[in-house]
C-alpha cells in the first residue's frame, strides 16, 4: 500500500499534458469565466495594438491635411481604445484570478478531505510539516502559474502574431525590415533561456538549502552550542549563503544583459526601419505616420519575448507542485467495507478473538536497521482473546510496552489487526461503517488533544446535534463546569494544544467531550501525570459518573480504578497473561501482584509542582 | 536605518560605480527620442540618405553603448543588494549563534525563519531595485522634461498632466497591494496552522468521527483565504493596466493637441514622435517610483524587525579577557546553587540552594523523580543556562569566568532528547571535531554500541539521518548523541538520562565498555535504571530541587529513604521483565 509521500522532486518539464488535464478538472466548474477571461485577451490585444494605427491615421489623414475636426474625432476613438484597453486588461487579469482562486480552493479542500481519510499509518510515517506544505505552499505555487501570467505564454504568441499582422497590413517592406533582427533576437533569448533555466533552478535549490539549514540550526542551536560548533556552523552557513548569492549574481548579470539586449535590439531595429522608411518615403511607398506607428510596434514587439524566460520558470515549478499535490491525492485512503453496517443501537459488547498485531506491516520493507526482518514482525499483541459484556467495566494493566494502548487503537479501528478479529456487538469492526463505530466508542487518551477554538467546539468536536444544554450538562456532570466558567464560559477560547489549561482541566474537558457524545463504549487511558489533590478528587468523582451505564475499558493508573473494576486484564509483553478481580489476582501472586506493588501500592502524593523542564 | 547605512557604505564604491553607469545609461537612453525626431524630420523632407545615415548610425551606436552600460548599472546595483543580503544574513546567523537556549525556548522557529528569509529579502529589495529606481526616475525626468520643455512648454505640461495622478494611484495601490498581500500571507499562515493542528490531532478527529466537520471548518477557512486572495487580485490586476493608460493618454494629448500645433506649423511630425517616445520612456519610471515608496516602507519595517533581533544581548557569553587554564583536572562543584527557568514565573525554584562536590575522576549519579531538577542541574554545567544564585565551579573556578567555548569542550553533555542533524551519522558524531576526527568517530561509534546497527544501514556511517533523525529509533538517536560526546573526549562527561530509550542489555554493554573511559574523567550520570546508578562512586538523590540523600548505593539502601523506595520498585520491574 502506498502511504508515503516524497520530499524533494526534480525540477521537470514546463508542460505536462497529463497534469494539465488533471488540473483542468478543477478549472472546469468555472470554465465559463475561464473562457471569458481567455476571450478578453485578444480583445485587449486589439485595443493595445490599434492605438499606434490610430496615430498613423491621425498623422497621415488629418494632420497632413489640416483636418482639425477629423483629428478630434480620431481623438475620441483613441479615448475609446484606452478605456477598452484598461477594462479588458483589468477584466482579463481579475477573471483569471477568480478562476485560479476558485479552482485552487477546490483543489485544496479536495486534498484536505482526502488526507482526512488516510489511515493512521500514513500519519505515523509522514512528518506533519511535509503534508502541510503540500496543501499550502504547493497550491500557492500553482496560483503563481495563473497570477504571473504563465498561462498566457500562448496568448503572448498570439499578440506577436497580431503585431506582425498590423505591421504587414500597413507596409510589408517596412515590416520585414523591422523584423530583420528577429532571428538574432530569438537566438539571443534562447541562449539566455538555457542559461537562465540553470540559474533559476540553482537559486531555488540554494535558497531551499539555506531555509533547511536555518530551520535545523535554529531548532538545534543548543546541540551546536554544546559541541562548540558555532564557528564551523557559521562557515557552513556562509558557504550556503554565498552559493546563493553567487547564483543570484549570475542571474542578475544574465537578466541585466537580457534586459539591455532586448532594448538595444529593438532600438537598432527601429534604426533599420527608419532607414527603409526614408527610402520608401522618397518614392511615396510609405506615409510618414506609418513610420511613426512602426516605432511603437517595434517597442511593443520585444516585451513579451523578454518575459518568456520568467514565465517558463514559473511553469516548471508549477508542474512540480502539481505533481506533488496529485501524488498526495493518489494515495490510498482508509479501507471502508463495501457494505458497511450501521446498527441502529449499540449495546457495547466487545470481543477480541486471537488478535495479533504489529506496527510493522507484514511483508513491508523493514525499517533501516531493524533487527527483525519481514518474516517475523515484532508483534505488539500476540494471540489476545477476551470478551467484555455490555455494561461491564474492565481495567487493563501492564508494564510500559505491554500493548495496552494498542488494544484501544485496534478497538477504535485506527489500525487493522493482522490476524484474528475484533467484534463489537458481534460484528467484525472491519464490517462496521468506521464513522458509526467510532461515534459509539468514545476514546479519552492520556495526552488529551485540544484544538484551538471555543470550549464548546472542543466538547462537541463539530457534532451539530449536541445542543448547548447537553454540552453544559455533560460538563457539569464531570465537574468541568466550574473551571470552564472561570475561564469565561463555553465560548471562551482554548489555546493551541490547550496550553491555557492545566493537566487536570484538560482531563476533565476530555471527559465532558466523551460524555457529550453519549457513547455505548467508553475507552480511557488514564493520565499518569500528577495533579493536585483537589483536582484528583474531581477527576475520580467524574470518572465514576462517566462510566455509569456503559461498557468501559480503562487502562488503569489509579488504584481506585482497578479496585472498582469488574474485571482486570493483565497484559504482559503483548500477551494476555492473567485476568480476574483485583482480589483474585492479588491472591494469585503473579504478574499482577508485582505490578500492583510496583505501580499502585506505592501510590502517594505526587510532587506538588510540575516539571518546568524544557 | 543607521545599520542599513553602514552596510551600504561597505559597498559604496560599487554603488558609486553602479550609479555612474546608471547615469550614463539613462543619459544615452534619453538621447534616442531626440534622434528619432531628427530622423523622422529628415524622412519627412525626403532628405538625402547620407543625412539620415548620420543620425541612424548615432542611434545604433548609442543603442549598443547604452546596452553595455545599462547591463553594468543593473547588475552592479542589484548585486550590491545581494551582497548586503548575504552580509546581513550572515550577521544574523552569527548573532543567533551567540544567543542562549532560553532565547530559543521563548521564540518560535517560524518567526525567526521569517526574519532571516522574508525581512532580509525586503531589505534587499530596497537596496537593489529600490535604490536603482530612486535614482533613475529623477534623472530620466530631468532629461525628458528639459528636452520636451525646450520644444513646447504647454504640450509638455498637458501631456504629462496625467503622470502625477498615475504616480499617486500607483503609490496608493502599491500600499494597498502590500497590505492585502500581508493579509493573504496571514491567511495562509492561519490555514497552515489549522492543517498542522488537524494532523497533530488526527487521532482525536478519527476517534470522534469528526472528519466531516474538520473538512467543513477547513473549507470555511479556505473560503476566507480565497476571498482575501481575490481582494488582493482586485488591486494587483490594477497596476499594469494603469501603466497602459498613462503612456497612451500622453500619446493622445500629443496626437490631438500636438497635431494642432503641427497644423499651425509650430511643431513637426518628428516632434510628435519624439514626445510620444519620451512619454513612453517616462511611464515606467513614474510607476516605479510609486512602487518603490512602498518598498521603502516595507524595507524599513523589515530592518526594524532585524534590528530588534540583533539588539538581543547574548546573555551567556565568555567574559571579556577570560583565559583558559592550561590544565584541567575535572573537579566539579556546585555552591549554593539556586535556579529558575527564565520566564518561568516566580514559583518555587527548580533548584534550591544545592551544594555538591564531584572530585576529579569520579563518577556521580543523580537520581530523583520527574521534575526533581536533575536535568536542570546538569544543564547548568556547560552553561546552557546560568545559575540564579550561587556558582558552578570547575577546578575551583567559577565557570562564568572561563571562556565559553573552552568550557564546553571540557564538559560534554549528552541531553535527554538529542538533536540530530539531517546529515550523515559520521557528521553527526563528528559534530564537535575538526574534520572527520581521524578514527575517533569509529571508536566512539563502537563505544556507543552502534556498530551493529550501522551494519544494517545502507551506507553505514555515511547513511544520512532523515529529517530530525526520524529514520532512527529513539535508542539509536541517543547512542549517536552519546558517540558525539565521546568522540570529543571531554574532561567532564555528563549523561542526562541519555540512555533512557536504549534497552537494558545494550546499556549494560555500553557502560561496561566505557568503564575505562569513565575512570579517566569526571562522569555525571542522570539515570533511571538503578542498576546503572549502583556502581557510581556517589549517588545524589534530588527531590523538589534539593539534595535529599547523598552517599553510595549501600549506605542509601540501608537508609531506607527515597532511594531505597526507587530501588525496590525497579527490582520488581526487572523481575517482571524476566517473566
Amino acid at each position: 500500500m502506498a502511504t508515503d509521500i516524497h520530499g524533494e522532486a526534480e525540477v521537470g518539464k514546463a508542460y505536462d499534458a497529463r497534469l494539465i488535464r488533471r488540473l483542468w478538472t478543477y478549472v472546469r466548474p468555472y470554465q465559463r469565466v475561464f473562457w471569458l477571461a481567455l476571450l478578453l485577451s485578444p480583445v485587449n490585444q486589439f485595443f493595445d495594438l490599434v492605438r499606434p494605427y490610430l496615430v498613423k491615421i491621425g498623422i497621415d489623414r488629418y494632420i497632413a491635411h489640416g483636418d482639425r475636426s477629423g483629428l478630434v474625432r480620431l481623438g475620441c476613438l483613441y479615448v475609446g481604445a484606452i478605456v477598452g484597453d484598461f477594462l479588458s486588461a483589468y477584466g482579463q487579469q481579475y477573471l483569471t484570478m477568480v478562476v485560479a482562486q476558485r479552482s485552487l480552493a477546490d483543489l485544496r479542500v479536495a486534498a484536505f478531505a482526502r488526507v482526512q481519510r488516510f489511515p493512521m499509518r500514513f500519519f505515523d510515517r509522514n512528518p506533519v510539516g511535509r503534508v502541510v506544505s503540500r496543501l499550502t505552499t504547493d497550491v500557492d505555487v500553482l496560483q503563481e502559474m495563473f497570477a504571473a501570467g504563465a498561462m498566457t505564454i500562448l496568448l503572448d504568441v498570439l499578440k506577436l502574431a497580431g503585431i506582425v499582422a498590423f505591421m504587414l497590413s500597413l507596409n510589408w517592406r517596412l515590416a520585414l525590415t523591422s523584423l530583420a533582427l528577429l532571428p538574432l533576437m530569438i537566438l539571443g533569448i534562447d541562449y539566455f533561456r538555457r542559461m537562465a533555466r540553470k540559474t533559476y533552478r540553482m537559486i531555488r535549490e540554494r535558497i531551499g538549502r539555506i531555509n533547511g539549514y536555518l530551520q535545523e540550526a535554529i531548532s538545534g542551536m543548543s546541540a551546536i552550542a554544546l559541541a562548540g560548533r558555532e564557528a564551523r556552523a557559521f562557515v557552513e552557513f556562509d558557504r550556503l549563503n554565498s552559493d546563493h548569492r553567487d547564483a543570484n549574481h549570475l542571474s542578475n548579470k544574465l537578466e541585466a544583459a537580457l534586459f539591455s539586449f532586448v532594448e538595444a535590439v529593438s532600438t537598432v531595429s527601429i534604426a533599420f526601419m527608419l532607414w527603409e522608411g526614408g527610402r520608401l518615403h522618397r518614392t511615396d511607398l510609405v506615409e510618414l505616420g506609418t513610420v511613426v506607428a512602426f516605432i511603437q510596434y517595434i517597442q511593443q514587439f520585444f516585451v513579451p519575448i523578454r518575459d518568456f524566460s520568467a514565465k517558463y520558470a514559473v511553469m516548471q515549478s508549477s508542474m512540480t507542485a502539481a505533481e506533488r499535490i496529485f501524488g498526495l491525492l493518489d494515495l490510498e485512503t482508509e479501507p471502508t467495507p463495501a457494505r458497511a453496517r450501521v446498527p441502529a443501537r449499540v449495546r457495547g459488547e466487545i470481543e477480541f478473538e486471537h488478535v495479533w498485531y504489529s506496527y510493522k506491516e507484514a511483508g513491508a520493507r523493514p525499517a533501516a536497521g531493524a533487527a527483525l526482518g519481514a518474516a517475523a514482525p515484532p508483534w505488539v499483541l500476540r494471540d489476545v482473546s477476551f470478551r467484555i459484556a455490555a455494561g461491564e467495566h474492565v481495567a487493563i494493566v501492564g508494564a510500559t510496552g505491554a500493548g495496552k494502548t494498542t488494544v484501544i487503537k485496534l478497538l477504535d479501528r485506527l489500525y487493522d489487526v493482522q490476524r484474528g478479529r475484533i467484534l463489537v456487538d458481534g460484528i467484525d469492526v472491519r464490517e462496521w461503517d468506521p464513522a458509526a463505530l467510532r461515534r459509539r466508542i468514545a476514546v479519552v487518551l492520556q495526552d488529551v488533544f485540544l484544538f484551538s477554538g471555543p470550549v464548546e467546539a472542543n466538547i462537541t468536536l463539530g457534532r451539530t446535534d449536541i445542543p448547548r444544554a447537553a454540552v453544559e450538562a455533560a460538563a457539569v456532570h464531570v465537574n468541568a463546569d466550574g473551571f470552564i466558567r472561570r475561564l469565561g464560559g463555553y465560548e471562551a477560547p482554548v489555546r493551541e494544544r490547550g496550553s491555557n489549561l492545566s493537566g487536570g482541566q484538560r482531563q476533565l474537558l476530555a471527559f465532558a467531550r466523551a460524555l457529550a457524545h453519549d457513547p455505548a463504549v467508553l475507552v480511557l487511558d488514564e493520565a499518569t501525570s500528577s495533579v493536585d489533590p483537589e483536582t484528583e478528587w474531581l477527576i475520580q468523582d467524574a470518572l465514576v459518573k462517566l462510566l455509569e451505564g456503559r461498557t468501559a475499558l480503562v487502562i488503569a493508573h489509579r488504584l481506585s480504578t482497578i479496585e472498582n473494576a469488574d474485571r482486570i486484564l493483565v497484559l504482559h509483553k503483548g500477551e494476555l497473561r492473567e485476568q480476574g478481580t483485583h482480589r483474585e489476582l492479588l491472591e494469585r501472586g503473579g504478574i499482577y501482584a508485582r505490578l500492583y506493588r510496583m505501580q499502585y501500592a506505592a501510590e502517594r502524593p505526587a510532587p506538588a509542582r510540575a516539571a518546568a523542564q524544557p | 536605518m543607521a545599520r542599513l547605512w553602514r552596510y551600504v557604505m561597505r559597498y559604496r564604491l560599487r554603488y558609486l560605480g553602479g550609479v555612474a553607469c546608471l547615469l550614463g545609461a539613462t543619459s544615452l537612453q534619453m538621447a534616442v527620442p531626440w534622434l528619432l525626431k531628427q530622423c523622422i524630420d529628415a524622412v519627412a523632407r525626403d532628405a538625402a540618405p547620407r543625412a539620415l545615415l548620420g543620425y541612424l548610425g548615432l542611434i545604433v551606436v548609442i543603442a549598443l553603448a547604452q546596452g553595455v552600460v545599462r547591463t553594468f548599472s543593473r547588475f552592479i546595483i542589484f548585486n550590491a543588494g545581494r551582497d548586503i543580503e548575504y552580509d546581513l544574513r550572515n550577521d544574523l546567523f552569527r548573532h543567533l549563534e551567540t544567543l542562549p537556549l532560553a532565547f530559543y525556548q521563548q521564540r518560535h522557529t517560524g518567526d525567526l525563519m521569517s526574519r532571516l528569509v522574508n525581512d532580509v529579502t525586503a531589505v534587499r529589495m530596497l537596496l537593489g531595485p529600490g535604490l536603482l529606481n530612486f535614482i533613475n526616475t529623477p534623472v530620466a525626468y530631468l532629461y525628458g522634461l528639459a528636452i520636451m520643455l525646450s520644444f513646447d512648454v504647454r504640450l509638455t505640461l498637458a501631456a504629462l498632466a496625467v503622470y502625477p495622478v498615475a504616480f499617486l494611484v500607483v503609490k496608493r495601490t502599491s500600499r494597498l497591494l502590500m497590505e492585502r498581500a500581508l493579509r493573504v500571507q496571514e491567511g495562509l499562515g492561519e490555514l497552515s496552522s489549522r492543517v498542522q493542528e488537524n494532523l497533530s490531532g488526527i487521532h482525536v478527529v478519527k476517534s470522534y468521527a469528526g472528519e466531516e466537520h474538520e473538512i467543513q471548518t477547513f473549507a470555511r477557512l479556505n473560503q476566507r483565504f480565497q476571498e482575501l486572495n481575490l481582494r488582493l487580485a482586485r488591486v494587483r490586476g490594477f497596476v499594469f493596466p494603469v501603466m497602459g493608460i498613462v503612456s497612451s493618454t500622453g500619446s493622445l494629448v500629443v496626437l490631438v493637441y500636438g497635431g494642432q500645433e503641427v497644423m499651425a506649423g509650430r511643431l513637426s511630425v518628428g516632434d510628435l514622435a519624439m514626445f510620444i517616445a519620451y512619454l513612453y520612456q517616462l511611464a515606467w519610471p513614474t510607476m516605479a517610483l510609486g512602487w518603490m515608496l512602498s518598498i521603502l516602507q516595507r524595507g524599513r519595517a523589515a530592518m526594524q524587525r532585524l534590528n530588534e533581533l540583533l539588539a538581543v544581548e547574548p546573555a551567556i557569553a565568555s567574559p571579556p579577557g577570560a583565559t583558559a587554564p592550561e590544565r584541567v583536572a575535572g573537579e566539579v562543584a556546585l555552591r549554593g546553587v539556586s535556579f529558575r527557568y527564565p520566564g518561568g514565573g516566580d514559583g518555587a525554584p527548580v533548584l534550591d540552594d544545592v551544594d555538591l562536590n564531584v572530585p576529579a575522576g569520579r563518577t556521580i549519579a543523580i537520581v530523583g523523580r520527574t521534575g526533581s531538577g536533575k536535568s536542570s542541574l546538569v544543564q547548568l554545567l556547560p552553561r546552557l543556562f546560568d545559575v540564579g544564585a550561587g556558582a558552578v565551579l570547575l577546578d575551583g573556578r567559577d565557570i562564568r569566568t572561563l571562556p565559553l567555548d573552552w568550557l564546553r569542550r571540557q564538559v560534554g553533555l549528552v541531553p535527554q532528547d538529542p538533536f540530530l542533524f539531517s546529515r550523515t551519522i559520521r557528521e553527526n558524531v563528528a559534530l564537535a571535531l575538526d574534520g572527520d576526527g581521524d578514527g575517533r568517530v569509529e571508536w566512539a561509534v563502537g563505544m556507543a554500541a552502534l556498530a551493529r546497527d550501522l551494519e544494517g544501514f545502507p551506507r553505514g556511517l555515511d547513511t544520512v539521518v532523515g529529517e530530525r533523525g526520524v529514520t532512527l529509533s529513539g535508542g539509536q538517536k541517543q547512542r549517536v548523541a552519546l558517540a558525539r560526546a565521546l568522540a570529543a573526549a571531554p574532561r567532564v562527561l555528563v549523561l542526562d538520562d541519555a540512555l533512557a530509550s536504549v534497552d537494558a542489555e545494550t546499556e549494560r554493554t555500553i557502560l561496561d565498555q566505557l568503564r575505562g573511559f569513565f575512570r579517566e574523567r569526571t562522569t555525571i550520570l542522570v539515570a533511571h535504571r538503578l542498576t546503572t546508578v549502583k556502581e557510581a562512586d556517589l549517588i545524589c538523590v534530588l527531590d523538589e530541587g534539593r539534595i535529599v540523600e547523598l552517599g553510595d548505593h549501600e549506605s542509601l539502601l540501608a537508609r531506607g529513604g527515597v532511594y531505597a523506595d526507587l530501588f525496590r520498585q525497579q527490582a520488581l520491574e526487572v523481575e517482571l521483565e524476566a517473566i
